[in-house]
């Protein structure tokens, strides 16, 4: 894995529905190795690398990242948020935020007269970005416009932490694949838009792609933190081939093809069954006549905080992973 | 367009049931030329002007919230099901049932007889029944039958110089709003789509994305407002006489941020009163539409309705006015092109 | 056709929901008595289409059924199980289950007994994460024989003849409605048809997970039929929730297209069949529901068999009121004809 192209993907920003700044850096990367690279309605970034099976597979995985929304400023310049995606606002107060522009602010929560931050909730969160007065702060920032934590990189051995694993970390495990990968089939790596808030770039640019088979690549939680929720996925031991979580049921052929493809090259997997949460997996195959799809999860602790914390083997082998699904010639089938 | 809005608010079209509606708009669009319209299964009724450029698609809701007659119990009285409504708003309400218009009311047990925490305690839907002075079950079963749709019966009104009252305001108003646009012509395919069951989940613009697959589509709706005195800053998510409000953001639909700014820009050079809706929550059929097929880019503008999905809400017209006025602009100076 | 033959095989399959082809396997080697006509979508949606000319009627039952998951398998190989698409966990400490691993084990779903519990803890249900399941097995055997993935079912016992005509078993939600689909089939096979019926044993309908909105894209009907079943009334439940065992219940609502619940009740009504409403404000909860909004929208209805105790292993229907679907469906098919689009005119 290149780090230099990790760091810069996991650094840009990229909110839900304001995923072009994401775009524009995966993009470099990843088009000096496909044939062609362009932007959908939805803002999706899709790269194609030609094949001659005439069969085509999609890779899948999110650019955007969880954030807050400006829905008012009030007369002293604070600025009023709401959730985009999955924020928990405990978590959320006494971060560091930082807009589209580059506008820096940090969070906090009213009513610290009436309850602890353990008690904090979304409407009562605000930005603070330094200003005195409403006039000062619209300079600076509209209603409408979304900011993000500020987004770290910490190395702890072979574990890497950081603010946008989810799904960041996706992104350049598929750009990687894209350099490194042979394939008889087309192949289009698809940077979807709009996971978070509940899958929506994944079923258009599938529409159009109208793919044999989709493979997305997400983050997924694991059981191996102090009393947490039991999982039989941990961190280090592989990625993951997932069986199913809240939006799709993986079907069993599919399945058997990425098990036998990470069998034959001795790369680790392990089982996934996620509790909770959803994937571009399943509104994929929710498409057209109904697609094949599957999904190859990164086990990660913390996630939607800004320490989304993965293992560097668990990304490396998702790399081959992906590389030998699609090196096959023969793809899942009814 | 203020008559319009006043019959269109008197019909009544309780989701599942638009016929009138539509019948209502359809008579009164027939004689545009160059307009071709179709009704399709679910009931959207889907209007065409064809034209040269690129597919837009304009859409307003038909449906009311309202309620479905669910059985008779042996005393005559009607049980209901619904959808959207808080029972609070129901109680002592007069209502009628059906394509016959059987009369009832709402009632609930009379204050005497109220024990002080039945007083406090918010009625629910399964407490109240519809009362049309039926001797016993038989006798309501003669009137009414299993299914048939209960509206509310709150005539439109006049409040002063520029407010109206009426139900359904939400979304009717879209819809005055865009017959009054299909007498204009734009440079564009224009298509204007009166659709259904939005109150259900954003249903009938499923289908009707799928039958257009626009370009570009812009949704015109109701939406809360809750400038009362009780409200701060941050919470009153739209205020009424403040303008058309432009949607960022709901629970459906990220707006694409250059819609939104396109919006705005159009509504400052043509000197458009406007507001950002200032809220998150809420959903409309931009939602499905952004997402159906390929995609496409939709925005959101919204006149501002206090107590929305109540029988009675108030609006201003200044906002109605201004949401037309929004919505023209964007359309005849094709500023469509600039999000394609 | 033998109906309590057909429930018989049908039901003793396992088909948890996102792994139907067992069930599948079943309903084409039915579907093969009265069509060539057979195809399978890449959801696994199973098909048979009767007839060659004429609008296209999609008729959907789902052959999917709720059941559980491994999600770990502890040190002991005792197993961690996890409900696939709304298994009542009260309904699971006690029963006997199959675990559906490289071999099928025999299995019982375990939880602390109430004598070394405190006891307003043995007050409360069990939940899921408190339960295990048991193969008897050492652990050494279970870790090669079971992975998490693997599905865990009830045990597939074949159904029994009650009084009355009324039988019980497992998974009669939805494989009764597939019996109902076996049985139309029947019918109409001996008639002369203008329309064609498309029969559709859909997957996922338990999650949600869009097998009747991927059947409508591949079948393209002109109108469609969905089929489940509902509550019948058993003791505590409400007036206007239940359809008494012996009706068939047609469903009105937004949901339901108002000419294909005329066309239903019609047919009924022409065959002296004994039907009640089932009045639906919104989401009914089946295959109408996702199957009325795609394309361009489908003139939808929806028929339902009154059921007692659904989800679990002792689900109760009358095998009449199973014919009577049947009966009510062919009518529908033998009423459609070249002038199908006037009979679903909405009234304008």
């Amino acid at each position: 894995m290149d780090k230099m192209m990790m760091k810069d993907i996991l650094k840009a920003y990229g909110p839900s529905g304001r995923e072009a700044q994401a775009a524009e850096v995966i993009k470099q990367y990843v088009a000096p190795y496909v044939d062609e690279v362009y932007t959908d309605a939805m803002g999706s970034l899709i790269a194609h690398k030609k094949g001659t099976s005439g069969k085509k597979i999609m890779l899948s995985a999110h650019m955007d990242q969880i954030g807050l929304i400006v829905v008012a400023i009030d007369d002293k310049g604070f600025l009023r948020v709401s959730n985009v995606g999955g924020v928990n606002p405990i978590i959320a107060t006494a971060r560091e935020v930082v807009f589209e522009n580059g506008v820096k602010g940090v969070t906090y929560f009213e009513n610290t007269s009436k309850h602890g931050v353990n008690e904090a909730k979304m409407k009562e969160l605000y930005v603070d970005i330094g200003c005195t007065s409403r006039e000062e702060a619209e300079k600076k920032v509209s209603v409408g416009d979304m900011a993000v934590y500020v987004t770290n990189f910490v190395e702890m051995g072979d574990r890497l932490s950081s603010g946008a694993m989810d799904d960041r970390i996706c992104c350049a495990v598929m750009a990687e694949a894209m350099k490194q990968m042979k394939s008889e089939h087309d192949v289009y790596a698809v940077f979807t838009v709009q996971e978070e808030v509940g899958c929506r770039g994944a079923g258009p640019a599938a529409y159009a792609i109208e793919p044999d088979l989709n493979i997305s690549i997400d983050v997924c939680s694991v059981g191996d933190i102090p009393e947490c929720d039991k999982m039989a996925v941990s961190l280090g031991c592989g990625p993951t081939v997932k069986v199913m979580d809240s939006s799709v049921i993986v079907p069993p052929v599919v399945r058997a093809f990425m098990e036998a493809a990470a069998e034959e090259d001795n790369i680790p997997y392990q089982r996934e069954v996620l509790r909770g949460g959803g994937t571009d997996t399943g509104a994929v195959q929710r498409t057209r006549r109904g697609i094949l799809s599957g999904c190859v999860s990164i086990p990660t602790r913390y996630i939607h905080t800004p320490v989304e914390t993965v293992d560097i083997k668990d990304i490396d082998n998702a790399v081959r992973l992906l590389c030998a699904c699609l090196k096959r010639k023969e793809l899942p089938h009814r | 367009m203020l008559r319009r809005l006043e019959e269109l608010s008197n019909i009544n079209g309780v989701s599942g049931d638009e016929g009138k509606v539509r019948r209502y708009i359809k008579e009164a669009i027939k004689d545009i030329p160059n307009v071709q319209m179709r009704t399709d299964t679910m009931g959207n009724l889907i209007v065409h002007k064809k034209g040269q450029g690129p597919k837009v698609m304009l859409a307003a809701h038909m449906d009311e919230v309202g309620m479905l007659v669910l059985g008779v119990l042996d005393n005559g009285l009607i049980a209901y099901s619904q959808r959207g409504l808080d029972p609070r708003v129901v109680v002592s309400k007069r209502v009628v049932i059906g394509d016959d218009m059987v009369e009832g009311v709402i009632g609930a047990k009379a204050i005497h007889l109220q024990t002080r925490e039945e007083m406090k305690a918010a009625l629910a839907h399964s407490e109240l029944f519809v009362d049309i002075g039926a001797k016993d079950k038989d006798d309501a079963l003669k009137y009414v039958k299993p299914g048939d749709h209960i509206a509310f019966t709150t005539r439109f009104k006049r409040l002063g110089e520029s407010k109206v009252l009426g139900k359904a305001l939400d979304d009717r108003i879209g819809c005055a709003v865009l017959m009054e646009l299909i007498k204009n012509t734009y440079e564009c395919d224009f298509y204007a789509v009166f659709t259904v069951q939005e109150e259900l989940g954003l249903r009938g613009a499923m289908a009707a994305a799928y039958a257009v697959q626009p370009d570009a589509a812009l949704i015109l709706e109701g939406t809360v407002a809750n400038d009362t005195p009780d409200a701060d800053d941050a919470s009153y998510a739209t205020k009424l006489g403040a303008g058309v409000a432009i949607t960022f953001m709901d629970r459906a639909t990220i707006v694409n941020p250059n819609m939104f700014k396109l919006l705005a820009a159009t509504a400052k050079e043509a000197n458009i009163k406007w507001q950002p809706r200032q809220t998150t929550s809420g959903a409309n059929d931009a939602g499905p539409i952004h997402q159906a097929c390929a995609g496409c880019v939709a925005g959101s503008l919204a006149v501002p309705c206090r107590y929305i999905h109540s029988p009675a809400s108030i609006a201003d017209i200044n906002d109605i006015n201004s949401m037309y006025a929004l919505a023209d602009a964007f359309l005849k100076n094709k500023k469509f092109n600039e999000v394609l | 056709m033998d109906v309590f033959e057909a429930l018989s095989a049908l039901t003793t399959k396992p088909g948890v929901t996102g792994n139907e082809v067992a069930v599948s396997e079943v309903v084409k080697g039915y579907y093969k008595a009265y069509t060539d006509d057979i195809f399978i979508d890449p959801m696994g949606n199973t098909y048979g289409r009767i007839g060659d000319h004429g609008p296209t009627l999609l008729v959907q039952a789902h052959m999917d059924e709720v059941g559980m998951m491994v999600t770990a398998v502890e040190d002991n190989g005792m197993l961690r199980i996890r409900s696939v698409a709304g298994v009542d966990p009260r309904v699971l400490p006690g029963s006997e289950v199959l675990v559906h691993g490289k071999k099928v084990l025999n299995a019982v779903v375990g939880a602390i007994p109430p004598h070394i519990q405190q006891p307003e803890d043995a007050k409360k249900s069990y939940s899921i994460d408190e339960l295990v399941c048991d193969t008897g097995l050492d652990a050494n055997e279970v870790k090669s024989l079971v992975r998490v993935g693997d599905n865990v079912t009830f045990a597939l016992l074949p159904p029994m003849k009650l009084k009355n005509n009324i039988v019980a078993g497992k998974t009669f939600d939805d494989r009764a409605c597939i019996t109902v689909m076996l049985e139309a089939m029947d019918i109409l096979k001996k008639m002369k048809l203008d329309c064609q019926v498309v029969f559709c044993a859909t997957v996922q309908e338990e999650c949600g997970g869009g097998g009747a909105r991927a059947s409508v894209w591949n079948a393209k009907p002109d109108l469609a039929i969905a089929m489940d079943v509902c509550h019948a009334p058993t003791p505590g439940t409400k007036q206007f929730d239940t359809v008494p065992i012996e009706k068939v219940a047609i469903t009105c609502g937004a949901n339901i297209h108002p000419k294909m619940f005329k066309l239903i009740t019609e047919a009924a009504d022409a065959q002296n069949i004994p039907w009640e409403y089932d009045v639906a404000v919104a989401h009914t909860g089946t295959d109408a529901w996702d199957t009325q909004v795609q394309l361009g929208g489908v003139p939808t209805g929806l028929i339902s068999l009154p059921l007692r105790y659904m989800h679990t292993s002792v689900e109760v229907i009358s095998l009449t009121t199973l014919k009577n679907c049947a009966k009510v469906i062919a009518g529908v098919a033998a009423s459609l004809g070249a002038d199908w689009e006037e009979k679903l005119c909405l009234d304008d």
